[in-house]
């Protein structure tokens, strides 16, 4: 009985009466860990161990380096389609001669950084005299700028407007003459007007030519796209005003003055006495004054309708004399390796926002599930009962 | 460098073999003996048993020697297995537990032993699962409080605690069978 009180009395009986496996067990068991644990059909959850086992295998680590290179290798192929597609597109200046109407011109190689084009958004208001003001006016569809005109000049199917175009070109410094002669060749070919040139030369063989050219506007389209053929285009930039409502005002403003005239001519006729005839006389000198200076307004507005007004200037450009050498140099490598690196940015900020918020969820269904698991297992083992009495 | 990298893999994967036979050969009975003193089933506790070897071997990679023996790391994934064991039976029908073999006791031991290693049986029986949890790592498994600790997620002094409680406890029963 006093054995019962000595603790390590207890402590031998208890592990005397520790269960012991039976041999054809251990021996099963031993050829298992031979072949490497397969799971034995029939056991408990064989199938799932089998399921598990195939990512139990995986440490973290493990999975850190191929996971991290089929990440790169996703946004280095993801990179090349999007430079790709990019480089497939139309060049700007092909993107506009097809929305002005014109035919696309195959672009001649511009650098990367020369390709400065704006096309601003048309700012037109009519102020309350009827008068039409336009600011930095823009955008090359006349269609496109009938929502921001007035209703009544709105319901005109026929548009009237004013275009105007700057073209900046960068050629080696030897070739400034030449293109200044090219610029008026293809003034001269699209039927259009010198109103000023000049040409400058600077220190160190820099040299500047200046042009301020009328064009049809209907081939405006097209001589600006020849203009862009004489050199790398360094900036460009377009602006169209819609003058409908003004014309039209001014239309019916002569429409009005020319009826006028008419009615005091018979008035005039009609007249009996001499006092009569000479303030008739006055009113319809007066009325054919307004009428002519009307007609005149109104002719100024149809021809800048009809000529567009464009800006060339030619500049001398080292950067050009290289392109036009030595074809694809150190600032085009940089610059092309700044893009493709803004694009690789771009597609992983892209897919961390796509895929940040998924492995988020995944990581609490994770944590949830584990915490479940361990709250069950626990709950099981505080529930199960003893055999005897306790 | 291909055959470099090929022939270091080899050697990594050849000793964690080594390292996981080496932890085989001295716990397999001992995870026998722990399942067994939970469950109180000896088909179940082979089958929880062969469990835990096989999610250990799978899962070798990932043992971690900073966080705890090996051994302690094994017994971890063996309870979890015991209780999985446990939910599942609960799940399908009432737990049926062998008795401790009493009859081999008695024809084993001469009679004073027996009758004390009867009364220490009966006093084990009438255990709650978790005191016989830490009955079966310390006395059938051999685990040392800190290892105890490392697989019940407690420290070691608690874990001392609680085996101090429970030898109390079936010292009592003892006695009043005595």
């Amino acid at each position: 009985m006093e054995s019962h009180r000595n603790e390590p009395g207890i402590v031998a009986e208890l592990e005397a009466l520790r269960p012991r496996p039976r041999p054809s067990f251990v021996a099963e068991l031993d050829e298992r860990a031979a072949t490497g644990f397969e799971p034995r059909e029939g056991t408990l959850g064989a199938g799932s161990e089998r399921f598990r086992g195939l990512f139990a295998a995986l440490s973290w680590r493990r999975l850190a380096v191929p996971a991290g290179a089929a990440a790169l290798v996703a946004i280095a192929v993801a990179t090349a389609v999007i430079s790709i597609s990019e480089s497939g597109q139309p060049h700007p200046e092909q993107r506009f001669a097809e929305s002005a109407g014109g035919s696309p011109t195959p672009p001649k190689a511009v650098p990367t950084h020369a390709r400065e084009f704006s096309v601003p958004v048309p700012e037109v208001s009519e102020s309350a005299g009827g008068e039409l003001s336009a600011g930095s006016a823009g955008g090359s569809a006349a269609a496109d700028q009938a929502s921001s005109v007035g209703p009544y000049a709105a319901r005109v199917r026929h548009r009237d407007v004013e275009r105007s175009a700057r073209l900046v070109l960068g050629v080696a410094p030897d070739e400034v003459r030449s293109a200044a002669g090219e610029v008026l060749a293809v003034v001269h070919e699209y039927d259009g007007i010198v109103l000023r040139s000049s040409t400058r030369t600077r220190d160190q063989g820099r040299a500047v030519a200046s042009f301020d050219l009328l064009v049809p506007s209907r081939r405006l389209s097209d001589a600006l796209a020849a203009l862009s053929q004489i050199g790398p285009v360094r900036s460009r930039s377009d602006a169209a005003v819609d003058v409908t409502a003004p014309t039209i005002g001014l239309q019916e403003r002569a429409r009005d003055s020319r009826a006028k005239v008419d009615a005091l001519i018979a008035e005039l006729e009609a007249a009996t006495t001499a006092s009569e005839r000479e303030s008739i006389e006055s009113e319809l000198g007066a009325e054919r004054d307004r009428l002519a200076r009307l007609r005149s307004r109104l002719s100024a507005m149809e021809r800048r309708t009809h000529f567009a007004r464009v800006s060339v200037r030619v500049v001398s450009d080292p950067e050009a004399a290289a392109a036009e050498g030595g074809g694809w140099g150190i600032d085009d490598a940089l610059g092309d390796a700044g893009r493709i690196l803004a694009i690789a940015a771009g597609v992983t900020v892209v897919a961390l926002a796509v895929l940040a918020p998924i492995a988020l969820i995944l990581i609490l269904a994770l944590g949830g599930r584990r915490a479940w698991l361990r709250r069950s297992r626990e709950r099981a083992l505080g529930r199960s009962p003893a055999t005897g009495a306790e | 460098m291909t055959q470099v990298l090929a022939s270091r893999t080899e050697t990594a994967a050849a000793v964690e073999q080594i390292s996981f036979d080496r932890l085989y050969r001295s716990s397999r009975d001992d995870v026998y003996a722990y399942a067994a003193g939970l469950l109180r089933d000896a088909g179940a506790a082979e089958d929880v048993t062969a469990i835990a070897f096989e999610r250990a071997f799978r899962r070798r990679a990932r043992f971690d020697p900073r966080r705890g023996s090996a051994r302690a790391w094994l017994f971890g994934i063996a309870r979890n297995a015991a209780l999985d064991e446990l939910r599942r039976r609960k799940r399908q029908a009432a737990l049926v537990e062998e008795p401790t073999d009493l009859a081999g006791i008695d024809a084993e031991h001469p009679v004073e032993r027996s009758e004390r290693r009867i009364a220490v049986a009966r006093a084990l029986e009438g255990l709650g699962a978790r005191e016989r949890e830490l009955v079966a790592l310390r006395y059938f498994a051999g685990l040392s409080n800190a290892e105890i600790a490392a697989v019940l997620g407690i420290t070691e002094s608690n874990a001392g605690t609680r085996l101090h409680r429970v030898v109390d406890k079936l010292r009592e029963a003892c006695d009043g069978v005595a």
